[in-house]
């Protein structure tokens, strides 16, 4: 043992016990998790209110440990319920968070949906703040509950869903505004912008709505004019905008896209093109059988069955078998027994039945013109730098202009170089993309007879 | 200095010795407790023990079998309970028979009557039947963990 | 009461059939314990005692010896849970945050102890540089510890995508893309890394597989190899050390018409030779007693580390959306600020120089001076030359990993640049 040797030996035991203690401290860091404590809140509570000793043992029986619902089609695991222990229990309704109840679960099992799909946050974690995931590095944050009916539109049509306003007047707004003019959404929409597949993943709602207002601002050199609506479409835009979160889900929940209800009815009723043959108010072909009293000839059983199979309970019908899904069934007699409006044909807006302006109107609508040309084509919308007073030039007097055919080429060949105000400055960022090969021939001649009919016409007396 | 005196060990130094050795094992058989308790797994990606079913009326009369969590719900009018399809022999999971009653296992034909109880074959074990409850919201809660008499039935 | 139980056991039949000498009580039981215990037998019986001196060494070798230990536990324990596919690999990272017990920790603990080991590799290469160790009869030891470097980057580099977070992610995009600037071989050597032309799920695979058994199977027989040769080529670098001899009898120079035994044939250097008894000291205990305090020492350093700062994990890996700027690992920041400047010099020419002049080293520079000894002032045109190479590295690794932020403009790390959307 050499005297140098010796100095180091009380290292030796202190070595040792340090080591060893930082591996039990390591470990006792480790077991001490947030949920436990409200686990035993959980079961204490259960206590409480045990009358009987098989209740008090049933609670003292209540497990300490973590919760997850597993749900492989949804790519996800959700362990909300590690803390939220009572979401099922109708028994702790009004309680404070975390152990409240989740009212109306009857859509919605829990065991086959979990929490994150509709409420997003992080399922997996089991603290607090990374599970409601406002947390770096965790993209998608809990869903305020001002933004909730976006998680909907993940399943459903937006505009089928009952008592999701927002949500359909997002929908709505989208259209009117035009953004599929700019942006592409599952591979449908122009090119100027940036997809918007995802979007709703990328990018929180305080973002999108600043970027909705000013979006020069957010994204600097964005071509996109600031939007001009009132705060609460920009909310339901915004809303709308979340529900893109480009995940795919599988057969089991896209299943129920249509939710069956009149609304949905009667969007199919002029989407399969029943008109053709029945009719309404008077209204549509005469093969088949006025459709007007249909509720009091029949019941919704009758009526899905003649769907599923015509012959079968009225033999001798020649109304051909539909390709239809169970829920558009369902819907569709919803819509056949409660249509009550009697202005129902004004709202189907069947092409057929529709004037060449009416329809051109919509293919203005459908290709999202608007959102450069501005409503109704009547212009407004900046576009830095172009020579047109910095605007993108409205349609008001395309008819002044083009011939017919001179503005069909317009359409189809687009203007990629728009001319500059100033020459030295930044080129415009707004251009007219060719519409060659998206837009139908047929749609086109409606078009054009659309924009040539926006020329107001006291002006045209003068000329 | 002499050297061969000093350099055997003295009892301050076998004291020192085994005091450090005593605390490297510590730490040792600490890091081996935590790396032992590392394996053991804290959640699970099978079946929940306690499994939620569906609501009582949802299960028609006699025998259904539930496969997430391998067993089956029996009913009788307004009684139910639940016995696992997990045959005792070998772990095969039991069929229930033709007849209504009773279940036999396919691997190694083990029979079992409409109690479980066994009634041929090489199973050392009657099935067993597995505490039944009803949530707060109405539905059924099998507990594996918990073992009943076959003569325990949940009347809604 | 326990001694006595376990001296029983010790004098037991099974006792002395696993340990084949008791604790030593004797000077020669000192050196039949160095000589028979397998642990012990890379090591000879006695040490010079200035290997016994902390400033010699400085510890490093053995360091990155016992991180690889360290390292290989808790990969071994890591791999319970972790499944290397793009779907799980992220998700098994949560698990282990969330559910698993001690699993952050685990990860902590694997991730820093991989920094460290890079680091202490690498330190270890500039003290056997700066103590002129890698000097005849050690060139090829110098050689197997350049092979070690490169292995240890290699597991470094292969366990960084194995989370499968943007970071990883992103990290061996980058580095990869590196590599294929190297010329001719580049764009079919990323590919077959790769295994396809972008990071994906073979890529994790190879990674995977690479990092778990190829890479450490070479590491640890690479590392057998070394510390034999650390014990063949006469233990650590001495000042005053005698010139080599041959260490192999020639067969052709021994009589053929008799058998000999291992000691006729074999003749190495050991570090008795040219050396005072009284220099020498026994294995054990004082070698191996330092070296185990050092294992402490290094265990209780990771576990601080591991306990207090957390590996990092960033988002899931999204091939669409690169973070900006996207950095190598930082080792391979040097490189990578190089090939921002020139693809040419970062990608090719500079790594293939390190490689070819660490491997050149010990066969150019022959003289034997300054052996054993830190800085030599013989020595100093060789020492200059390696510290401003070392130092470009470092202020080149330091640039590319603190002083570029979004778009690889320059920024200071305190003052870090806003992310321009586009």
């Amino acid at each position: 043992m050499d005297s140098s040797l010796r100095k180091l030996l009380p290292w030796f035991t202190v070595m040792g016990l340090l080591v060893g203690a930082l591996i039990v401290a390591a470990f006792y860091k480790d077991q001490f998790r947030e949920w436990k404590i409200w686990q035993r809140v959980h079961i204490k509570q259960e206590l409480a209110r045990a009358v009987s000793d098989a209740q008090r043992e049933a609670a003292l029986r209540i497990p300490v440990e973590i919760r997850q619902i597993v749900l492989p089609d949804l790519r996800r695991v959700d362990r909300c319920i590690t803390c939220h222990l009572t979401v099922e229990d109708p028994s702790y309704a009004g309680f404070k968070q975390p152990l409240a109840y989740h009212p109306d679960h009857a859509q919605h099992p829990i065991e086959k949906f979990g929490c994150t799909i509709c409420h997003q946050g992080q399922g997996r974690a089991t603290t607090r703040e990374a599970a409601h995931g406002h947390v770096e590095h965790w993209e998608q944050p809990m869903l305020a509950m001002q933004y909730i009916e976006s998680a909907c539109a993940k399943c459903h049509l937006p505009s089928d869903v009952p008592n999701a306003p927002k949500l359909a007047r997002g929908r709505v707004l989208f259209d009117d505004l035009g953004c599929i003019g700019c942006h592409k959404l599952q591979g449908v929409g122009g090119v100027i912008g940036p997809e918007l597949d995802g979007v709703g993943a990328r990018h929180g709602a305080e973002w999108l709505g600043k970027h909705f207002r000013n979006p020069a601002a957010i994204t600097s050199g964005s071509a996109m004019p600031p939007i001009k609506v009132g705060e609460q479409d920009i909310e339901a835009l915004t809303l709308y905008m979340l529900s893109f979160t480009g995940e795919r889900l599988s057969d089991y929940y896209v299943s129920m896209k249509t939710i069956p209800g009149a609304d949905a009815g009667r969007r199919l009723f002029t989407e399969k093109g029943c008109m053709a043959c029945h009719s309404l108010a008077g209204v549509g072909g005469k093969i088949g059988p006025a459709l007007d009293e249909v509720a009091k000839r029949r019941d919704t059983k009758w009526i899905i069955e003649h769907f599923r199979n015509p012959q079968a309970v009225n033999p001798g019908s020649i109304m051909p078998r539909f390709d239809l899904t169970e829920q558009e069934m369902r819907a569709l007699t919803e819509f056949l027994l409660t249509k009550t409006d009697p202005n129902i044909v004004g709202f189907l807006r069947i092409p057929a039945l529709m004037t060449p302006i009416q329809r051109g109107q919509a293919v203005f609508k459908k290709y999202g013109c608007a959102g450069c040309h501005g409503a109704g084509g009547m212009g407004g919308v900046p576009n830095p730098n172009a020579k047109t007073a910095q605007q993108v030039p409205s349609l008001k007097f395309v008819a002044d202009s083009y011939t017919k055919d001179e503005l069909k080429k317009r359409v189809l060949n687009g203007q990629r170089e728009i001319p500059s105000l100033n020459p030295k400055g930044p080129p415009p960022p707004l251009y007219m993309p060719p519409w060659r090969g998206r837009i139908a021939e047929g749609e086109l001649g409606d078009l054009v007879v659309y924009l040539m009919s926006l020329m107001p016409k006291e002006e045209k007396v003068t000329f | 200095m002499n050297s061969t005196v000093n350099n055997e060990p003295n009892r301050r130094d076998f004291v020192q010795l085994v005091s450090g050795w005593c605390a490297t094992l510590f730490a040792l058989a600490a890091s081996g407790a935590a790396a032992a308790r590392f394996m053991m797994p804290n959640v699970l990606y099978e079946a929940d023990r306690r499994y939620r079913a569906l609501k009582p009326d949802d299960y028609p009369e006699g025998a259904t079998f539930l496969p997430d969590a391998r067993l089956f719900v029996l009913r009788k009018g307004n009684s139910f309970r639940a016995v696992s399809a997990v045959c005792t022999h070998l772990g095969c999971t039991v069929l229930h028979n033709n007849d209504g009653n009773g279940f036999h296992c396919p691997c190694h034909g083990s029979q079992f009557n409409e109690n479980a109880a066994v009634t041929g074959g090489p199973a050392p074990k009657p099935l067993p039947w597995y505490l039944m409850t009803l949530t707060r919201d109405g539905r059924l809660m099998i507990d594996a963990s918990q073992e009943v008499k076959p003569d325990k039935y949940l009347v809604v | 009461m326990l001694l006595q139980l376990w001296k029983q056991f010790r004098d037991s039949r099974v006792g002395r059939s696993v340990f084949r000498v008791g604790v030593p009580a004797s000077n020669l039981e000192r050196a039949q314990a160095a000589v028979s215990s397998f642990l012990l037998h890379f090591q000879p019986a006695k040490v010079n005692r200035r290997t016994l001196q902390f400033s010699a060494t400085l510890g490093l070798g053995l360091i990155s010896l016992y991180l690889f230990i360290i390292l290989t536990v808790t990969g071994v324990l890591l791999m319970f849970y972790y499944v290397p596919s793009t779907n799980q690999a992220y998700q098994d990272m949560k698990d282990l945050e969330f559910v698993v017990t001690a699993g952050l920790v685990l990860r902590n603990m694997h991730r820093w102890a991989a920094h460290l080991m890079v680091i202490s590799v690498l330190l270890h290469l500039c003290r056997v540089f700066y103590t002129a160790a890698y000097k005849a009869p050690r060139e090829f030891n110098w050689l197997v510890g350049v092979c070690l470097l490169l292995l240890t980057l290699g597991l470094s580099f292969t366990g960084y995508l194995l989370p499968w977070d943007q970071l990883a992610f992103w990290a061996i995009t980058v580095g990869t893309s590196i590599a294929a600037y190297a010329p001719v071989v580049g764009e079919k050597l990323k590919f077959l890394l790769l295994g396809g032309n972008v990071v994906g799920q073979s890529a994790l695979l190879r990674f995977y597989v690479l990092h778990v058994v190829v890479l450490p199977l070479a590491a640890l027989f690479l590392m057998a190899v070394h510390l034999w040769r650390v014990r063949k080529d006469g233990g650590l670098a001495q000042p005053g050390e005698a010139e080599p001899a041959q260490t192999v009898v020639g067969l052709a120079e021994l009589p053929q018409n008799k058998t000999y035994g291992l000691m006729e044939l074999a003749r190495g250097t050991t570090p008795a030779v040219g050396v005072q008894p009284e220099e020498e000291v026994f294995t054990w205990p004082n070698l191996v007693f330092r070296e185990m305090l050092l294992f402490l020492g290094v265990t209780a350093l990771v576990l601080v580390l591991a306990i207090f700062w957390n590996a990092p994990l960033e988002e899931l890996a999204n091939p669409v959306h690169p973070p900006n700027p996207a950095k190598a690992p930082w080792y391979f920041l040097g490189l990578q600020e190089l090939v921002a400047h020139s693809a040419f010099w970062g990608g090719v020419v500079v790594p293939a120089l390190i490689v070819v002049a660490l491997v050149m080293l010990p066969y150019l520079d022959r003289k034997r001076v300054g052996i054993g000894v830190w800085f030599a002032r013989e020595r100093k045109l060789a020492v200059t030359i390696f510290t401003v190479c070392l130092v470009a590295a470092t202020v080149l690794t330091l640039v590319g990993s603190a002083f570029r932020g979004p778009n690889w403009a320059l920024q200071v790390p305190w003052k870090p640049l806003a992310i321009e959307e586009r």
